[in-house]
């Protein structure tokens, strides 16, 4: 990243945490006025929504100038590839451009502009190595998917995008995925990308958004052991999925099985354990998701009880848990234990409020009435999981 | 650690900006030893209640032969008003303000309590047959006991289910696992989608205006512009005939929506607006050229791109409390 880039984002953070401090009160205006005047940053910071429109347009700029290029040109085989290519380094220099103005750095096109660049250098490669008969199918995928390891993780460290740090990392496992012993490289560099990732995650010296893209390694390369180390990852061979080309897959032997197994309990256990003693809320959310997926690897191989029951059981013991968790919270002097609060602290909930509305709408809403037929029936849950429906289902 | 805003805080402190005691308490939070789990909790009590209300309603339809049909609608009945009478008796009194929940599970308690009830009085309708041919209507009477409640307990969560149930009685679903504008006839579910977005953003100026809850203007406003623009974007790209009529009507409330979200301050409504209309000009872009296989269609929807991303600069620009 540019070193005024890096300096305007640590101004950001500084400016971020003021605003927080007096949404809650915390401070009040003169004292938030002079923070900002100390920590001045020149770079102009749309909402996400304005940013999320940028990015919607500079996407349908972008790909409808391509296809109306390449309809125009009607290039074949190396001539797309140029093609692309050309479109992807316009983009790219089109980034350089935004990134370095303060106008136009944080409002979202650098971003869009930047992802599609790479999207179509990639296209642009894959392409060309199609078309290349003395490169071999699997030899041409290896050398994709390590091309996009590369331009990913040079993308996140020069624009400092996390979601270009996961992109590359992804790509590093699924080239793993087609190589001999790929799982256990799984669980091997994923152990290594967490420690490093680990080390990096409250580094000074590292600009705020690559210690951001530090947190997204440490879960992809989570979810990565994870998927290596599950036993019904192991019994379906879900990695043999990812290597299409490969020879037919090896049963696991029992002893591997049982191995898997009690990774699958102990791995979540231990992320949760970490979140826990770190105090990182969102190594305490991966646990919670790998605890969930734990149970319902164990639920498929052991029939403990109903699905019904199963259900019921688990949702009751989450809402109990939920509840007693704030309960405690909130019963002690301070409303602190163990430096954990429900308090929102000088957090924003705004963003918080509306993932919550549109999960419960998204989810809970019954079926349209229109769709279902005309002969009338108890659909489970009323809706598709939850609200109110009666309809042909019964 | 967030060490930027640790520097921070010692550097503000030193210079007296800030006064110890509260240096000492953001410093707290930006050295993680004082953290937040209000999220965590929210998503496990979302949860759980996801689960739960599946549960009941597999547990329902597999074992309503078993157990006999008023011992399940009686135990559905007991668990939801168990969960509203806990609502009730910690609700703060009303307000037609903001009123803050007493605690995070509130809000859960309460969509627990009315999704068994919603749950409950589908399965009586199912057996009993109690509206008989008018049976759909039940969908209309779980919305309005859902609006109701979120008026009374001041939920936004429960107020966004409300009105997508009484979308989905109109037979307009938002639910990511049903159709969305399902298999009814797509005319009259286009009406029914426009109708009702209508009346959502009325109920979304008039909160404001009367000043009654005024901060679900947001959720009518979104929902409202949502099924508006959503139901005219259909007619426009998916009906055969008369698509010109739906262009018109869909550019001509675009412009109306960017205008007063411009005047007023509401960037959401603006993007809606302008991506409402960037859909319905590529149409017309389109059109001329069906059939052809020639790349100036793309050119010019590229071309309208660009003309949007300046609006959006513009706009960005001048919007008041943007």
């Amino acid at each position: 990243m540019r070193r005024q880039s890096i300096a305007w984002e640590r101004a950001a953070e500084v400016r971020d945490a003021a605003d927080g401090w007096r949404r809650a009160g915390a401070i009040g205006a003169p004292t938030h006025e002079a923070i900002k005047n100390a920590y001045p940053d020149p770079c102009v910071t749309p909402s996400a929504v304005w940013r999320v429109l940028t990015a919607v347009m500079v996407t349908a700029v972008v790909l409808c100038s391509f296809g109306a290029f390449a309809l125009a040109i009607r290039p074949r085989e190396v001539g797309l590839s140029l093609l692309l290519w050309l479109f992807g380094g316009a983009c790219v220099v089109a980034t350089e451009r935004l990134e370095g103005s303060l106008r136009l750095a944080r409002r979202g096109a650098a971003g869009a502009a930047a992802f599609w660049g790479i999207v179509l250098f990639l296209g642009g490669l894959g392409q060309l190595l199609h078309e290349i008969r003395a490169i071999s199918g699997e030899d041409a995928l290896r050398l994709f998917l390590l091309t996009s390891a590369l331009t990913w993780a040079a993308a996140c460290w020069r624009w400092g995008s996390p979601l270009f740090a996961g992109l590359s990392v992804a790509s590093v496992f699924v080239l793993l995925a087609q190589v001999p012993f790929g799982r256990t490289l799984w669980i091997v560099v994923g152990a290594v990308l967490v420690g490093v990732a680990a080390r990096h995650l409250d580094d000074g010296a590292l600009a705020p958004s690559h210690r951001r893209a530090a947190m997204v390694v440490l879960l992809v390369a989570v979810a990565a052991m994870y998927v290596a180390l599950n036993s019904y990852s192991l019994d379906q061979d879900l990695l043999h999925e990812l290597r299409p080309l490969a020879p037919q897959r090896v049963v696991p032997s029992t002893v591997l099985f049982a191995g898997a197994a009690v990774a699958t309990a102990l791995l979540p256990l231990g992320v949760l354990a970490w979140g826990w003693r770190s105090r990182r809320p969102v190594l305490l959310d991966a646990g919670i998701v790998l605890v969930a997926l734990s149970l319902v690897t164990l639920r498929y191989y052991v029939h403990v009880a109903p699905l019904w029951a199963v259900l019921l059981v688990s949702g009751a013991a989450l809402v109990a848990l939920a509840l007693a968790v704030e309960r405690a919270l909130r019963r002690v002097p301070g409303g602190e234990q163990a430096g954990f609060t429900t308090d929102a602290l000088f957090s924003d909930d705004r963003g918080q409020r509306v993932l919550q509305v549109v999960a419960v709408a998204g989810t809970l809403t019954p079926a349209a009435a229109a769709a279902a037929s005309a002969e009338k029936g108890f659909v489970p849950g009323g809706g598709a999981s939850g609200g109110a429906g009666a309809s042909d289902r019964f | 650690m967030n060490p930027d805003v640790v520097a921070a805080i010692a550097r503000l402190s030193r210079e007296g900006t800030l006064s110890s005691e509260q240096a000492a308490l953001f410093s707290r939070v930006a050295r993680r030893e004082l953290v937040s789990v209000r999220v965590e909790i929210r998503a496990l009590l979302y949860l759980g209640v996801l689960l739960l209300t599946s549960g009941v309603g597999i547990f329902v339809a597999e074992h309503h032969a078993d157990i006999g049909r008023w011992a399940i609608a009686a135990s559905i009945a007991v668990a939801s008003s168990a969960c509203l009478a806990w609502v009730i008796r910690s609700a703060p009194p009303f307000s037609w303000g903001e009123v803050e929940s007493p605690s995070v599970a509130f809000d859960y308690v309460l969509l627990l309590g009315l999704l068994l009830f919603a749950s409950d009085l589908a399965y009586v309708e199912a057996q009993f047959t109690l509206l008989g041919p008018r049976w759909v209507h039940h969908l209309l009477v779980v919305a309005s006991v859902y609006v109701v409640a979120s008026y009374r307990w001041d939920s936004r969560v429960v107020l966004s289910l409300g009105l997508s149930t009484l979308a989905a009685w109109r037979g307009v679903s938002v639910s990511v696992m049903a159709h969305s504008l399902g298999a009814g006839g797509a005319g009259a579910l286009r009406v029914n989608a426009v109708m009702l977005g209508l009346l959502y953003v009325i109920a979304a100026v008039l909160s404001v205006r009367l000043d009654r809850k005024a901060h679900f203007e947001e959720i009518f406003g979104n929902a409202g512009l949502l099924l508006l623009f959503g139901g005219l974007v259909s007619g426009v790209m998916l009906s055969d005939l008369g698509w010109g009529t739906w262009l018109v009507a869909l550019l001509v409330l675009a412009a109306a929506v960017m205008w007063i979200s411009f005047r007023v301050g509401r960037p959401a409504y603006f993007a809606q607006a302008v991506l409402a209309a960037y859909v319905g000009l590529v149409r017309l872009v389109m059109v001329p050229f069906s059939g052809q296989s020639t790349g100036l269609p793309l050119l010019l929807a590229a071309l309208l791109g660009v003309g949007a991303l300046v609006l959006v600069f513009v706009a960005y620009k001048r919007m008041p409390g943007r």
